[in-house]
């Protein structure tokens, strides 16, 4: 008995509830919201010169997160989904570009604070991306210095493995931080370019290799070769040792502003 | 308003955006969003019928989405429905949301700001909706609100077909008692 009423009055009702779906619109304009949308729920990627050539930068609300060379967009936005579980949009806005701007100086080598976001770190990573991080450029640190440094002293092999999934390659500058007998060492993008990354730094990897600590009898202080006060040693005046505690044997201490590691 | 297209190539075969995400297209985060968001956004205020609400509920269902799609291995991306997908995400954040303000009488969910009769036509509708026990009311609104075939509200409700039309019979039969019968008095003003 219900059939004739459902076919005829159905489609009443069936017409309004078609028109009132083709009425329901978003009051606001679409393109603003799904603009805000993807904002939220994707981070944003740049390309970008770089002493490694060109690379692309993922970047989030807080800063950067993720630097690498890639063979097209495509490519490091897949990584990037890989390794952060995130999706990356084209960058867009001025703040945006802005960052851009600030990455592209610092990676041309100028003092530029760059932002960044490691909350995907551990504290340890954090701790010691931080520290390596402070590595001025055309100066070299041994991972038995940042393992200290970072509050985790004998982490050296820890450092190491840190070092090679830095997120951040160039900005968290881990190309200066050397084997603890002051020779190079390996390089995420191979020991060949982290090198010629130190050489066009102005880092001789020649001299530091074996002897990365120089004293002076004129202070009576033994520093890192590369600390800004070794580099002031007159070359007569300049001794080499193979570690902290050669020196400190033959009666030098230990540079307040470099800190080299006594046990190293 | 052109969002009332037959379905497209998305609906029923592969979807060719679901590649381009695992492949790893910058855009196609975005195009995803313009693909869907009308409609979700649809579907959320027929059920929660408040505007701020309504927007936010689909930001919560594309948040969930991507962060979900963002773990997934490329082989399973590719491989996606996204729209069934989709939906089954923002009908969870809706009815989620829904039983979280269960005590907020109907009345208040209405947009106070626009007035005219389209306006309460429309919420005359949505309260008649809302009136259905939950399952005849998710039917009724992916087929007639979202101009869903049967095949595709079943991948998005995991009810067999013949349930599906069964739901959706039984909704306008009860609808057309709340609608055509008992015309709702005049506007309060």
């Amino acid at each position: 008995m219900n059939e004739r009423f459902t076919e005829r009055d159905g489609e009443l009702v069936t017409a309004s509830l078609r028109e009132t779906g083709a009425r329901i619109v978003p009051a606001r304009e679409l393109a603003g919201l799904v603009a805000g949308v993807v904002a939220g729920v994707t981070d944003y990627l740049f390309g970008v010169e770089s002493p490694l050539g060109a690379v692309y930068v993922a970047a989030g609300p807080d800063g950067v997160r993720y630097l690498a060379p890639a063979s097209s967009e495509e490519e490091f936005a897949r990584r990037y989904r890989e390794r952060f579980g995130r999706f990356v949009s084209p960058a867009q806005g001025d703040e945006v570009a802005e960052l851009a701007e600030r990455t592209a100086a610092a990676l041309a080598g100028e003092r530029v604070e760059v932002p960044l976001d490691l909350s995907r770190a551990t504290p340890f990573q954090r701790r010691v991306l931080e520290v390596v991080r402070g590595i001025s450029r055309g100066e070299v640190r041994p991972y038995v210095w940042v393992a200290g440094e970072a509050g985790s002293p004998g982490a050296s092999r820890a450092v190491g493995n840190v070092m090679a999934n830095n997120p951040v390659p160039l900005l968290v500058p881990c190309h200066r931080v050397v084997r603890n007998d002051g020779s190079t060492g390996r390089y995420a993008f191979g020991a060949g370019e982290k090198v010629r990354l130190l050489r066009a730094e102005g880092v001789s990897p020649e001299e530091i290799s074996g002897s990365p600590y120089v004293a002076t009898p004129t202070t009576g202080i033994v520093c890192h070769a590369t600390c800004r006060n070794a580099k002031r040693i007159q070359p007569e005046n300049r001794r080499a040792f193979r570690s902290v505690r050669e020196a400190t044997a033959a009666g030098y201490r230990p540079c307040k502003v470099c800190r080299p590691v006594v046990a190293a | 308003m052109k969002t009332r297209a037959r379905p497209q190539e998305w609906a029923t075969g592969l979807d060719p955006l679901a590649a381009r995400l695992a492949d790893g297209d910058p855009l196609a985060p975005k195009a995803l969003v313009e693909r869907h968001y009308r409609e979700l956004y649809r579907y959320a205020f027929s059920v929660l019928r408040e505007e701020l609400s309504d927007e936010d509920a689909v930001q919560d269902a594309f948040e969930r989405a991507f962060s979900a799609l963002g773990r997934y291995s490329e082989e399973r991306l590719r491989a996606m429905r996204l729209r069934p997908w989709m939906y089954r995400i923002t009908l969870n954040v809706a009815r989620n949301r829904l039983r979280q303000r269960r005590e907020v009488p109907v009345e208040d969910l209405c947009v106070e700001a626009a007035s005219d009769e389209d306006r309460e036509s429309i919420m005359d509708t949505l309260a008649a909706l809302g009136g259905l026990p939950e399952r005849q009311r998710v039917a009724v609104t992916l087929r007639y609100l979202q101009d869903m075939p049967y095949a595709e509200i079943s991948s998005v409700t995991g009810w067999p077909e013949g349930t599906a039309k069964t739901l959706v019979r039984r909704g306008l039969m009860r609808l057309r008692s709340l609608m055509v019968e008992e015309p709702k008095g005049g506007g309060q003003g």
